[in-house]
């Protein structure tokens, strides 16, 4: 079964998408966890996070973004350059950061000269960076406005109902996460971080109500199917966008476990649920504005700092890894205050700046992971 | 007891042997393509340096890039643990060692018994290492020993050297040279950028006295006196070749495992 | 850090050789001249300012006045706040507050220290604060941070939405010195009733942050005086810049520098208004012979930087503007979108007005003009979007009759670097040559300034501008 989740993370257009399209139903696209995907969802669209691996060089990334940009958004653009985003019906643009909010313009002048790379809808959700009552105003405007500008481009009504059963679903798919994540943390480690990335990232790329019920019969059998791994040291990951397996597969073959997490293929993505209320817009607002822990939500660092802090008890840590891409100054500034207050708090800790995914030099990160694990 | 260090780097490979506190031999030889074969050469020949026969090396620890591709060794370990255990070894008072090798550079805090504090290393621009100073020799048509060595005019407006890409620092240096400024001069940017680079982190780990440097690029003078200078402390030197560290704090980890000191 | 560079808090330091600096247009002519052999090393930075009269004795004495404001602030019993450039500074002197500008800062330590701000931009990555954020706040940040300036009581800043790494600056600050902020946070568009009320509620929530630091209500009479004067800044900008529209322009490139600089330091008060009231009445007197700006009084090329200006030591950039007869007609930081300036003609929707009929309209206006900032404006939207940066630099292109295009930034930009290629582009095809400087502003080991001018000098001549 995990073997089955590697391979829809090690890869853009899955089985199970293909499946999707061909009973030929929209695919919609959405660059980060800001971006509520109950809205595609209940719009009878399936909604799949961008991401960037399997590229191998940067040619078309390169063309449209500067040199001093994050090698995230450049991936996805290599991608979209070289067709391999052609199922996508859509896409959602987003400020989730200013590299990813330039994809935006970069994608789309690139379709002018790569005509048909740029998927049909193509839609700017702007999000604020703090939590006021009229940011969250401004924010479940946005949230409207989404749901009308797919209405009308896919020509398709969603009604409250529908959002409902979205957030129904939604939820009971971040419970099994988090479920999930109780086991990673328990004493008995039963799956490595790689594992449960792989599990974490086909969350995002194949429809929910195929992925629930596989993920709930993995967990219900984990005890019998997944043995105990034993003596490694326990690592928490935090930091920039990771989708890739052999990252994670680098840091534990040094001899250690990630049993937990606080990023946004992690996490982030299942921590906190909607409430099931009768107003679904009101309530998808206060959840994707409120789940502060990406830095760029301005202002948070402490609540940040605390929710690992409390992860590092709970799973019983003996090591963070703070990581960033380079130019990634939202994750990789505050790493250097975590640095400081977690030392000082007695916590172990390892920095470190790295490319994204494919472009990730595994020696130069094993080096350090090895050092690390040799130091706590 | 007869022990040994084997540090396989990306651009020289090293082999000590070491007899309880006698350093026997040792032996630097340029990297090949495969880890494997590098190891095994620099190996054979620093046990003929030594006059010692492979069969009396009772432990072998592997450290550097390729460590994990030494066929002949007991246990591998990076670098920067072997870099810290093999400076105090040389200097029992140094506690923040400062490495710069071929493709990057590491500042390690350590505290009295060689473990590790903190350690940082830098990013992926080659800026900050022992490349970028040997790309930059060879554009002034210097041999790179003799870059530490060439100083600027005492009167002159230092030149601004550009630290943060190699690539733009080339085009910098043969700007310099185009307008007719002396190697000297240029030597002096070229030394205090790279000094620039290293000292950011040192201030990472936090510097604590004595401090020493190991790698190759401690034979550069030039470096180490701009390094001085910004950090405001005397870099100690060490009483050895600052090249040989790695393979010498492998070789101690070797004897510590094969006593079962704690290691 | 070396130690030596501890010894002196970094604002004492260049407050007390901006003073010295401010006072030497004091004596005769030949003391000045006497005085400049005394002082090598900042000669050329003092003769950049004072060749140009009465104006830039004025700026010397404004930024003087400025920075001993902030220095004694503590000891007259003032409020402090870090702020941003973009950040207008009315509200806070409204509040009796004094605005310690990040960028102000690190300009001023730039072009006036041999150094420039180097060992502080190397502290903040000491520190953890990463290598690849903008040096624009990087290099006084690096001084605060190690305890070397005074210290602020607050962090208020507006890059929220705009820049990325600006505001990841005072974030990193605030959770650093553990000091209380406030973000005034942009949504993506400027001049739709939306993004209007959003800004005008989130500037009523920045009062009430600010009475809550200081205990004191708004004072309504006193930001009635600071408005007043912003009135008559408004217009006289206005004027600067239809002047600037001449052939030849007779605004010297140095007035650019001053415009800004006195509005992010300075703006709403007395003495800016007295500034641009000399630099218009100087301008003035240049055009009436029909002269450019420039030094020789020639103009060979019209030059429009669509970012920033490069702050290299000794204000070097300026001098290689004069010796090749250019005319500086500004970067986008000299852009404020006040009603009826020049470049804002047909975009009225995107320009403020400051209507000061009643306290809420104030308020309002004031809101509308921090919106309007330089960068605020322009970057937080797609930048091909209307009144965003493609937009603003073409239409500033078109009104100044400009010959090239420069981009400058520093290599924390991510949001003007994630597109330039695709602006720069758009602006070849619109016809306007344009070049994009791999540099950083603020740092000159990114790219050396004398690298820099060959590239410019290059591209110049390559693209056979003014021949």
């Amino acid at each position: 079964m995990i073997e089955n989740f590697k391979q829809v993370a090690r890869s853009i257009f899955n089985e199970y998408v293909e499946a999707w399209k061909k009973s030929g139903k929209f695919v919609v696209g959405y660059p980060c966890t800001y971006v509520p995907e109950e809205i595609i969802h209940a719009a009878g669209l399936l909604p799949f996070r961008l991401r960037g691996i399997g590229i191998s060089s940067l040619s078309v990334g390169d063309t449209y973004f500067g040199p001093v940009i994050c090698s995230f958004p450049k991936c996805v653009l290599e991608l979209a350059g070289n067709k391999k985003y052609s199922f996508l019906d859509g896409t959602v643009m987003s400020n989730g950061c200013d590299s990813m909010r330039r994809l935006d313009e970069c994608w789309r002048k690139a379709d002018k000269d790569i005509p048909g790379i740029r998927p049909g809808y193509f839609h700017y959700f702007g999000v604020p960076h703090k939590v006021t009552d009229y940011s969250l105003q401004w924010f479940e405007e946005e949230i409207q406005l989404f749901i009308k500008s797919i209405e009308e481009h896919f020509s398709i009504s969603v009604t409250d109902q529908d959002l409902n059963n979205s957030i129904k679903l939604y939820n009971q798919g971040r419970r099994l996460l988090k479920q999930l994540d109780q086991i990673k943390i328990g004493e008995d480690c039963r799956i490595t971080g790689e594992d449960a990335l792989a599990l974490v990232v086909a969350n995002t790329a194949m429809p929910k109500e195929t992925y629930i019920p596989i993920l709930s019969g993995f967990l219900d059998n984990i005890e019998t199917t997944c043995k105990i791994i034993p003596g490694r040291k326990r690592l928490m990951i935090v930091g920039s966008i990771n989708d890739d397996l052999d990252f994670f597969k680098v840091i534990e073959d040094c001899g250690a476990v990630i049993v937990a997490d606080s990023m946004c293929f992690g996490s982030r993505t299942h921590h906190d649920l909607v409430e099931e209320t009768t107003d679904p817009v009101k309530a998808l607002a206060k959840r994707y504005l409120n789940h502060a822990y990406c830095p760029r939500m301005f202002g948070y660092y402490k609540e940040r700092l605390n929710f690992i802090k409390q992860k590092v008890v709970e799973a019983r840590v003996d090591g963070v890894i703070l990581q960033n891409i380079r130019f990634c100054d939202l994750h990789g500034s505050e790493n250097g205050i975590f640095v400081r207050d977690l030392e000082a708090a007695g916590i172990a800790c390892l920095k470190m700046e790295r490319e994204y995914g494919p472009l990730v030099e595994s020696g130069r990160v094993k080096m350090r992971i090895d050092a690390f694990l040799e130091k706590i | 007891m007869i022990v040994a260090g084997c540090d396989v780097g990306s651009l020289t490979s090293k082999a000590l042997i070491l007899n309880n506190k006698n350093v026997l031999g040792y032996c630097v030889i340029r990297s090949k393509t495969r880890p494997e074969e590098s190891a095994r050469e620099v190996f054979e020949l620093a046990l003929k340096k030594a006059a010692v026969h492979e069969e009396q090396v009772m432990c072998c620890v592997g450290t550097g890039y390729g460590r994990n591709k030494i066929p002949f060794i007991q246990e591998a370990v990076s670098e920067i643990t072997c870099h810290g255990k093999g400076a105090l070894w040389v200097m029992p008072r140094v506690r923040t060692v400062i490495d710069i090798g071929g493709q990057d550079c590491k500042a390690i805090r350590i505290d009295k018994e060689g473990t590790i504090q903190k350690f940082t290393t830098n990013d992926k621009c080659a800026a900050g290492t022992g490349r970028f100073l040997e790309v930059m020799a060879k554009l002034l048509g210097v041999a790179i020993d003799e870059l530490g060595g060439l100083k600027g005019g005492q009167n002159q407006e230092p030149l601004t050297l550009s630290s943060a890409c190699t690539v733009w620092a080339q085009a910098e240096v043969i700007h310099h040279l185009n307008i007719g400024k002396s190697k000297g001069d240029i030597a002096e940017a070229i030394n205090r950028a790279m000094a620039g680079r290293v000292a950011i982190l040192v201030g990472n780990v936090g510097l604590e006295k004595d401090v020493c440097m190991t790698g190759g690029v401690a034979k550069n003078t030039g470096v180490v006196r701009h390094l001085e200078k910004m950090l405001g402390v005397k870099i100690k030197r060490l009483k050895f070749d600052p090249q040989i560290m790695g393979a010498l704090g492998a070789a101690i980890i070797a004897k510590q495992m094969y006593t079962g000191e704690n290691p | 850090m070396k130690r030596e560079t501890m010894e002196y808090n970094y604002d004492w330091n260049l407050w007390t050789i901006l003073e010295c600096a401010s006072k030497t247009n004091e004596g005769f002519c030949k003391e000045y001249h006497n005085l400049l052999k005394y002082v090598p090393h900042y000669g050329p930075v003092l003769e950049a300012f004072m060749r140009f009269g009465q104006p830039g004795d004025i700026f010397l004495k404004l930024m003087a006045g400025y920075m001993k404001m902030c220095v004694t602030s503590k000891e007259n019993g003032k409020f402090t706040a870090l702020t941003s450039f973009c950040m207008a500074p009315p509200i806070l002197y409204a509040f009796d507050i004094v605005p310690m500008c990040l960028e102000v800062w690190t300009v001023l330590g730039t072009i006036v220290l041999r150094r420039g701000t180097t060992e502080f931009l190397d502290y903040c990555c000491e520190v953890g604060f990463t290598e690849t954020s903008c040096s624009a706040q990087r290099g006084a940040l690096g001084a605060y941070l190690a305890g070397l300036c005074t210290q602020p009581d607050f962090i208020v800043f507006d890059s929220p939405g705009i820049c990325d790494t600006n505001a990841n600056s005072f974030a990193f600050a605030s959770a650093f010195l553990d000091k209380p902020m406030f973000q005034l946070n942009s949504p993506p568009t400027l001049s739709d009733e939306r993004a209007t009320k959003y800004h005008r509620r989130d500037f009523r929530n920045l009062i009430t942050f600010l009475e809550k630091q200081t205990g004191k209500k708004l004072d309504f009479a006193r930001l009635k005086e600071i408005v007043g004067e912003i009135k008559r800044q408004d217009e006289i900008a206005c004027e600067l810049f239809d002047l600037a529209s001449l052939v030849p322009s007779p605004l010297p490139g140095m007035y650019d520098l001053m415009l800004y600089g006195g509005k992010f330091m300075m703006g709403g008060t007395r003495e800016y208004t007295l500034l641009l009231e000399s630099m218009l009445q100087t301008a003035k007197g240049i055009a009436d012979k029909n002269l450019s700006g420039t030094l020789s009084g020639r103009e060979k090329a019209r030059a429009l930087f669509c970012y920033i200006d490069h702050y290299t030591t000794n204000a070097r950039f300026w001098y290689w503007i004069d010796e090749h007869d250019i005319s500086m007609l500004g970067s986008m930081l000299f852009t404020f979108w006040q009603k009826d300036v020049v470049y804002a003609k047909e975009k009225q929707d995107q320009t403020y007005d400051i209507d000061d009929s009643s306290d809420e309209a104030i308020i309002d206006s004031l809101a509308d003009q921090v919106s309007r900032m330089p960068m605020v404006k322009q970057i937080r939207g797609p930048y091909d979007a209307p009144g965003m940066m493609l937009d603003d630099t073409l239409g500033a292109a078109r009104v100044l009759n400009v010959d090239f295009i420069v981009y400058v930034g520093t290599m924390g930009c991510r949001n003007t670097w994630g597109v330039i290629k695709c602006i720069a582009r758009d602006l070849e095809k619109a016809g306007y040559p344009t070049l994009v400087l791999y540099a950083d502003g603020f740092d000159d080991r990114v790219q050396s300034w004398e690298s820099i001018t060959d590239k410019l000098n290059e591209f110049i001549s390559l693209r056979r501008i003014g021949a």
